[in-house]
């Protein structure tokens, strides 16, 4: 289990920004292989570093905080946001939003009845 | 006239030398504001020390350092600059329903405008997102206070200074002084900036747009020692239970705008500083061949971060609030936080698309394109996820709930305009028209503003211990709501006509679409009345919040920590328990789960 910080689900939930990601590849690639204004340093140069500082700096971003969320999924417990140290909370499966709503709802069913008592 | 105006401004900034000098020595311990964030409390206890320390009455607001008193004092300046705001842009609409002037001649319009800009972007909208993260954070991450209290206080009180010399050039026409309000609109572009004859004789405001630099440049010091604050109060003074990976949404917003305060604010310091000294120390950076350039990419590099700076933190208030009246958890939650960081890179690659018109190399030029469609991505995907979250919940339709569906709406809006704005060819048609007002205003007001209302009346309970009226609330929602959607898209129209922004007057064929946008306004602005008026009055006369729990967030599992404090807040202020499960006064939240779910 804390073997691997970068497991499939991770990387799933940074897919959101390889999209940005791809996105520059693609517009990067288009200016390569259309260059449909001729190379010249003094403004090829920016054009590129504009482009490829944000793909440098979003992927070193994106691996840090990947690593510090990822790894304390693995080393505590996870809450739902708001709620880490409120009393009576159960903590949550970090991985069951989107691609399972039925896990979700039935955490949602768990907590209810102990909310009744309040 | 030239001396005159020379003198108040020697006299003034001597002044506020001295009083900050004094005000300097009087603090003689400079390192014991670590007692009061020293202990690290666990579990949400919080200790009560500083509360035992605050002397009363109006000295205890100007010497407090607890975080919460401080996000309510950044709450009233942001809500006053709010009305200032408000009041200018109103006397502006209404000069726009003719085609001609009739109530305001063009410079003093400029000047409303330029002030208009400025408030609202700096006075109102920096502190309103400080005055909850102020208040807010340090209790959702179970922190004592902030990580250095009396620098939290400093950054406030700079703010009211600030404001002073950005408005002078209105009082010092009346008073004589010798100069004006600065017209340079907010970007002060060079060289109508930099004055034909150097700074006190310029036709642009003369020595209030000295003042307004100096202004400006004293927010920016107060945001930097905010964001300083932040970072170091989210990095260390978290509860142990709250790891990275369940820091809550509101919180990871404000430390990405932290970060990029961070990098923005210093350079505009030092932007403005080079410009004062172009135009009162004989040096030349914007005077050269391509210092008008200069400035607009320094202006913009700070620019474009500076609005995410401003919407980040609403999309995680709204990313806080509305899943508890959905009754469910935020959709993809790492998703919203991911992009959220996505959005802080990112948004430093591409202020030069608010250049595209000004004859830039073409290859530059499509660089900063291609960042800024990659740039729309994340924000499309918060979208996503509030409209995911929505589907199939419990829905409240209380009034903070409405003010986060709302903002849903108009940031739809503002965000499809922007990305259109993004491509070079449509922004060449499209450049220095309506269409740019309608799409900024969209998201300044329809998006930043509602979301601002949201926490507002979320939190106002847990704030003042009493809640507001919910029919007045509800009006003022819709009047909003509707007022924004008639201003802006009749600007957007007008945009797609060719009506050019920052003008007093227009070509009579905008006249029509004109008296909407104006109408539209008027409606906002009975709205706001009603804002200002459910707020005060429900803030002495209120109904008392009885329960710790006032959304009634328990039955749903959507409880949160803020809360949980709040409960013990009053549990020990009344002695007499019992009737506390009545719940009478949640706006809306009981009849409305009973009937319809829309
Ligand atoms: C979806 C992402 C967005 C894109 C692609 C985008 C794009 C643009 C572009 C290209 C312009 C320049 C238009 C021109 O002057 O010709 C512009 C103007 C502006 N945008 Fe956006 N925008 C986006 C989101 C935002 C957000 C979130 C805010 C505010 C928080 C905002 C505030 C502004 C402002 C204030 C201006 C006008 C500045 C001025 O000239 O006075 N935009 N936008
Ligand atoms: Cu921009």
């Amino acid at each position: 289990m804390a073997t691997k910080i970068f497991d499939k689900d991770t990387i799933l939930d940074l897919t959101v920004n390889f999209v940005p990601l791809g996105i520059l590849a693609v517009f990067i690639g288009i200016f390569v292989f259309a260059d449909p204004w001729g190379f010249d340093l003094r403004a090829s140069l920016p054009m590129y570093l504009i482009m490829f500082s944000m793909v440098i700096s979003l992927g070193i971003l994106t691996y840090i905080s990947g690593k510090a969320i990822a790894g304390d999924e693995k080393k505590a417990e996870v809450y739902s946001q708001g709620q880490a140290f409120l009393d009576g909370a159960e903590p949550i499966d970090p991985h069951g939003h989107g691609e399972n709503s039925e896990e979700t709802d039935e955490h949602e069913s768990k907590t209810d009845p102990e909310n009744e008592e309040h | 006239m030239e001396i005159n105006a020379q003198i108040a401004l020697t006299v003034f900034m001597g002044v506020l030398l001295v009083a900050v000098a004094a005000w300097l020595t009087r603090i003689e311990d400079w390192r014991s504001y670590s007692s009061t964030a020293g202990g690290v409390v666990s579990q949400g206890e919080r200790s009560e020390y500083i509360e035992q320390e605050k002397p009363a009455g109006l000295i205890r607001w100007l010497t407090t350092v607890d975080h919460k008193d401080i996000g309510i004092l950044y709450g009233i300046y942001g809500l006053t600059a709010f009305a200032v705001g408000g009041l200018m842009v109103v006397l502006m609409r209404v000069e726009l329903a003719t085609p001609s002037t009739t109530l305001v001649g063009p410079a003093l319009y400029n000047s409303l405008m330029t002030s208009h800009g400025i408030t609202m972007l700096f006075l109102f909208g920096t502190p309103i997102i400080a005055a909850f993260s102020n208040y807010l954070i340090p209790l959702i991450i179970g922190a004592d206070d902030m990580a250095f209290p009396r620098i939290n206080a400093i950054a406030f009180w700079l703010l009211p200074p600030s404001a002073l010399m950005i408005w002078a050039g209105f009082f010092a026409g009346p008073l004589g002084l010798g100069f004006e309000a600065p017209q340079t609109a907010w970007t002060l572009y060079t060289p109508l900036s930099t004055g034909s004859a150097g700074g006190s004789l310029d036709p642009a405001g003369g020595a209030g747009i000295d003042l307004m630099l100096l202004g400006l440049h004293l927010s920016g010091v107060a945001a930097t020692m905010g964001a300083i604050n932040f970072i170091a109060t989210i990095f260390t003074q978290r509860d142990e239970n709250v790891t990275w990976a369940n820091l809550d949404i509101f919180s990871w917003t404000i430390l990405t705008q932290s970060g990029l305060i961070l990098f923005a604010f210093p350079l505009l310091g030092s932007a403005l500083l080079m410009l004062l000294a172009d135009r009162n120390f004989g040096t030349s950076f914007f005077l050269a061949d391509g210092g008008n350039l200069l400035w607009q990419h320094l202006f913009w590099f700070f620019g474009h971060p500076e609005v995410y700076i401003l919407v980040l933190p609403m999309m995680g208030i709204v990313s806080y609030v509305l899943p508890r009246f959905a009754g469910r958890k935020l959709f993809g939650f790492k998703f919203v936080v991911y992009s959220t960081l996505a959005i802080g890179v990112l948004s430093f690659g591409v202020w030069a698309h608010h250049m595209f018109a000004t004859g830039m190399d073409p290859r530059l030029r499509a660089s900063f394109m291609a960042v800024s469609m990659a740039i729309a991505i994340p924000s499309a995907v918060k979208t996503f996820n509030w409209i995911t979250t929505l589907w199939n919940g419990r829905i409240r339709l209380t009034t903070p709930m409405l003010f986060c569906i709302g903002f849903v709406s108009n940031f739809i809006i503002g965000g499809v305009t922007g990305v259109f704005l993004a491509s070079i060819p449509v922004d060449l048609v499209l450049h220095d028209t309506y269409y740019v007002v309608g799409h900024f205003h969209y998201i300044v007001m329809g998006a930043i503003a509602f979301a601002g209302f949201a926490g507002i009346y979320y939190w106002f309970p847990l704030v003042t211990g009493r809640m507001y009226q919910a029919t007045l609330g509800k009006a003022h929602f819709w009047l909003s709501f509707i007022g924004t959607n008639i201003t802006f898209f009749a600007m957007i129209l007008l945009g797609y006509g060719g009506m050019p922004r920052r003008y007093a007057t227009y070509l009579p064929q905008f006249t029509s679409l004109n008296v909407i946008a104006t109408v539209g306004a008027m409606i906002l602005f009975v709205g706001q009345i009603i804002f200002v008026w459910n707020l005060v009055n429900s803030w002495y006369a209120g109904k008392r919040v009885e329960s710790g729990d006032p959304w009634d967030l328990k039955r749903d599992g959507v409880h949160t920590v803020e809360w949980q404090w709040f409960d013990r807040k009053i549990e020990t202020a009344i002695t007499d328990g019992g009737e506390e499960e009545q719940n009478a006064v949640t706006d809306g939240g009981e009849p409305i789960d009973k009937s319809e779910n829309n």
